[in-house]
């Protein structure tokens, strides 16, 4: 298949931006799928399953996509590619850690993804106008879940305050490396690919903010003239390639049974 | 202090005009997480337009002891319909 790629845009810059989208999802939807068996009701354990299936299912549609830009597989991308050549953020590749931090992540990242989903709408890029809308049906419900969880957990106890602050700590420096800004990304703007990172993350500031405020949890933002601004040093890195070590160790288990026989048909 | 929330009865609608059928319970704190938990229990392989959920305690029913309660005593057999034959669904040309 082949794709019209806008004016002034290398291919090899929108690839590297569909290659980063797949791996936020697959990243993300593989530590989803570790509280199978492990969540703490039975209820949030199925939903945290089927999340996880969603997300790496998001993961394959991205990956489909650079397949007919590129010719390279998905599989292996999945299972052969070196952990360093992952171009996910960091935010994804922590463990899964207490639940409260489960259901932050999620309502952090599902938000960062439908601010970016609702940008790549009106994108010059036609095959990302058609996936927004398959995927923005799907993320819709994981935000529903996420704000939901978010709304109960938030300020219900002293216990749930106090967990969900800590992971609110942790995560919002974390989730502000959604937003690295990327190599060539001045391209993909110019060209009217995407909005740009920076414009992504104010539009995600604008509603994760007062949504985090008024379950009482406070994260360094300061709203000076109507402009929002982080105060806290944004966890970067892994656009770039620069990752934690807890994606080596996720991708050493994700690669494992692949690994062991790299030829088998399945 | 028992933790455990309490369960809804949850109701399953795979075409609109259907009937909703009663297909399990889930646990929820509240009706609208138990909508969104039935959702993810009943509603992601079935085909599904609409989902009720019931506080399962504000179901009145009978007792499976109580057997009084649905017993005939004479055979009124004669007005069950197995005279004539009444299809599912009606044939048309």
């Amino acid at each position: 298949m082949t794709h019209l790629i806008p004016t002034g845009v290398s291919s090899e810059t929108l690839e590297k931006f569909i290659l980063s989208l797949a791996d936020d999802e697959l990243i993300l939807g593989h530590r989803d799928s570790e509280w199978t068996g492990y969540a703490p009701i039975l209820e949030e354990d199925i939903a945290f399953s089927n999340i996880a299936q969603d997300e790496i299912g998001h993961s394959l549609v991205w990956l489909t996509l650079y397949q007919e830009l590129t010719g390279v597989d998905p599989d292996s991308l999945v299972f052969r590619r070196p952990w360093k050549d992952f171009t996910c953020c960091r935010f994804v590749e922590y463990p899964k850690g207490d639940f409260g931090y489960t259901v932050l992540r999620q309502y952090l990242f599902d938000i960062a993804e439908q601010v970016r989903l609702e940008s790549l709408l009106k994108s010059s890029f036609e095959p990302f106008v058609q996936i927004a809308q398959r995927l923005m049906k799907e993320e819709s419900y994981h935000r529903l879940h996420a704000e939901t969880l978010l709304e109960r957990l938030g300020n219900a106890t002293p216990e749930s305050s106090r967990r969900m602050q800590a992971a609110a700590d942790l995560a919002f420096p974390q989730s502000l490396g959604i937003f690295e800004t990327m190599a060539s990304e001045n391209e993909l703007i110019a060209g009217g690919v995407f909005k740009g990172n920076p414009g992504l993350e104010d539009d995600w500031l604008r509603i994760v903010r007062p949504s985090l405020a008024a379950v009482d949890l406070k994260v360094p933002v300061v709203s000076d003239d109507g402009m929002l601004k982080v105060t806290c040093a944004p966890e970067n890195g892994g656009r770039a390639g620069r990752h934690t070590d807890h994606l080596r160790t996720l991708v050493d288990d994700l690669q494992k049974v692949y690994g062991l026989a790299p030829e088998a048909k399945w | 202090m028992d933790t455990q929330w309490e369960t809804y009865e949850v109701f399953h609608q795979s075409k609109r005009g259907d009937p909703h059928e009663h297909v399990g319970s889930v646990h929820a704190p509240d009706p609208q997480m138990a909508l969104q938990l039935a959702r993810d229990q009943f509603a992601r392989r079935m085909k599904c337009v609409s989902l009720w959920v019931v506080r399962t305690r504000d179901i009145t029913a009978t007792d499976y002891q109580d057997e009084s309660f649905f017993a005939q005593v004479v055979d009124k057999g004669y007005r069950d319909p197995k005279a004539f034959e009444a299809p599912d669904k009606l044939e048309h040309s």
